[in-house]
């Protein structure tokens, strides 16, 4: 019962010490908005945030998608590949570490503006946590079932995709875990240079001054990206429950 | 107890040689010229001020740093004051270097536009960045553009890829920079279509003002004649300006210091003298601020600015 009711609890102290010391005028009034303020405008501009929402979702569902196909095909194919692991991992290992901020105004240049540059960019930054734990998770497999496997003379596919793929359920799945909440910082970051959603919001209530409007925008952003992850989790729910020899043992 | 006093003593002597911090919006550029040319010729110290000047880049948040006493002076627009004061900030103009806004759009030279509503009329693509209330205005009293907007990016990257997109500028920097990369462009001065809020203005916090009168005067007086002696020969401070800005080469700052003389000097400063503000040019711009719903009230004239 603590486990649910301690969040909320530490949620209304932090969100009452919060507007507590706003009214008393602790902080200043052009520095951070009042929880109170915040809820105001997320009602008051509702018709310029919730549209904004929905552009920022769906472009971050896009890259998500697009970079979970992606990332588990490159994961699949370096491990089945020797010579292409030695040549590409190294790289994929570096290429994680670039900021995506950096490259986002390339991204304008090669996608235009707009949706196809969001997308790229929510791509780009969710792509290598995937294939990273795609790779883990491919190695995981246990050599005993690897010998069944080979004892019953079962094909390449088969064992991808009978023995190999499932038993890496778990790693993808964390993989997706956390790439789903980098989708919704790439999109945003992807936004702030190619327009439209949270991101463009965002830039323009800052320019303003309209710090309701930026932390409302902001709490969008972070409610986004916590739904992400608790998709993520009902899926690992559903689907290891019921596949999975690991996770039943757990 | 040695060791109490001896602190005491450093904290007295580290505090009246203290550092005057003037923070600038983005990076070292002709723009901000004269602050540079006090510097060099030390008339900071001249008026006993240890004066340091902080670059800034994109989104740095000069008012916001004035106001929370992270810096004493800052630079800004009399448009971001007007916002500023709405939102609580307690800062002021102090001395308005631009006279006429350098805000612009930019655009391929085969384009036979001059005025701001025929750049507001044509199809394609215009960069802005979002949000600036001179767009805002713009779009309330000229009418909405009918190009897709998109962000700008800052630079010429944009123009530089697709010749046909219009982007705005600064008339002092941007087009420059495309000329020398072979662009044919032309420019268009926002002011031209009635918005034309003092830029490059000098803000401090009205609190620190009311406190620090003879050191704000002092100040006040040090960047006036760094702008002076700018203006006259601008060459010492751009070679320091290049130093810490190595993507402003020396023709560039040159050029700019040229082209930004006339938005500088006006025959209003050639009575009322460099830097100076009116009642009258605050009350409009207040009044622009309003029309774009950014503000629901505006105040008197003279709380915008210190005099």
């Amino acid at each position: 019962m603590a486990a649910y009711s301690l969040p909320f609890v530490a949620l209304v102290f932090f969100l009452g010490g919060w507007e507590i010391a706003y009214d008393l005028g602790w902080v200043s009034p052009y520095l951070v908005a009042a929880p109170s303020q915040v809820a105001v405008s997320l009602v008051r501009d509702r018709a310029e945030l919730w549209p904004a929402f929905v552009a920022t979702s769906l472009c971050a569902i896009a890259g998500f998608v697009l970079s979970a196909c992606s990332g588990v095909f490159v994961a699949v194919a370096l491990y089945s590949f020797q010579w292409a692991r030695f040549a590409f991992y190294p790289y994929a290992v570096v290429l994680q570490t670039v900021p995506i901020v950096a490259i986002a105004p390339l991204l304008v240049i090669w996608f235009g503006f707009g949706a196809p540059t969001v997308i790229a960019s929510a791509a780009l930054a969710c792509l290598f946590p995937i294939i990273m734990s795609t790779l883990n998770g491919l190695g995981a497999t246990g050599p005993e079932l690897k010998d069944l496997f080979r004892l019953y003379r079962s094909s390449k596919k088969d064992r991808l995709f009978k023995l190999l793929l499932p038993m890496a359920l778990p790693e993808i799945l964390t993989g997706l875990r956390i790439a789903s909440g980098l989708a919704v910082i790439g999109a945003i970051v992807g936004e702030f240079v190619g327009g439209g959603g949270l991101g463009s919001v965002v830039d323009a209530a800052r320019t303003q001054q309209r710090l309701d409007v930026v932390f409302a925008a902001v709490f969008l952003a972070s409610t986004l990206g916590g739904l992400s992850v608790l998709g993520i989790d009902l899926v690992n729910w559903v689907v290891l429950r019921r596949w999975n020899p690991r996770v039943q043992k757990e | 107890m040695k060791m109490f006093v001896a602190l005491a003593v450093f904290l007295t002597v580290n505090s009246a040689f203290a550092s005057t911090r003037l923070v600038l919006n983005w990076k070292p550029e002709a723009e901000f010229g004269g602050f540079y040319a006090a510097l060099l010729s030390g008339a900071y110290e001249k008026e006993g001020l240890k004066v340091e000047i902080l670059p800034g880049g994109v989104g740095t948040p000069a008012v916001q740093m004035v106001a929370s006493g992270q810096a004493e002076y800052g630079i800004s627009s009399a448009d971001e004051v007007v916002l500023s004061q709405d939102r609580g900030a307690d800062v002021v103009g102090l001395y308005a270097v631009y006279q006429t806004n350098p805000h612009g759009f930019m655009f391929s030279a085969e384009k036979k536009w001059t005025k701001v509503s025929e750049v507001l009329e044509a199809p394609g693509l215009l960069a802005v960045q979002k949000g600036l209330p001179y767009f805002l205005f713009l779009e309330k009293t000229v009418g909405k553009a009918r190009a897709k907007v998109v962000p700008y990016l800052g630079g010429i990257s944009q123009i530089a890829e697709n010749p046909q997109l219009v982007q705005q500028c600064f008339v002092t920097s941007e087009p420059i920079l495309a000329e020398k990369k072979g662009l044919k462009v032309k420019t268009v001065l926002v002011a031209e279509a009635g918005f034309n809020p003092y830029t490059t203005l000098v803000v401090v916090r009205r609190s620190f003002a009311e406190k620090n009168k003879e050191k704000v005067a002092a100040f006040k007086r040090a960047i006036d004649s760094g702008w002076k002696q700018y203006l006259a020969n601008p060459e010492e401070a751009n070679r320091r300006m290049h130093v810490l800005n190595p993507s402003m080469d020396m023709e560039t700052l040159s050029k700019s210091a040229e082209i930004q003389k006339t938005l500088i000097e006006t025959p209003e400063t050639k009575t009322a003298g460099m830097g100076s503000m009116t009642d009258a040019r605050w009350a409009t711009i207040a009044s622009q601020i309003q029309t774009t719903g950014l503000v629901k009230k505006v105040k008197p004239s003279a709380e915008y600015q210190w005099k």
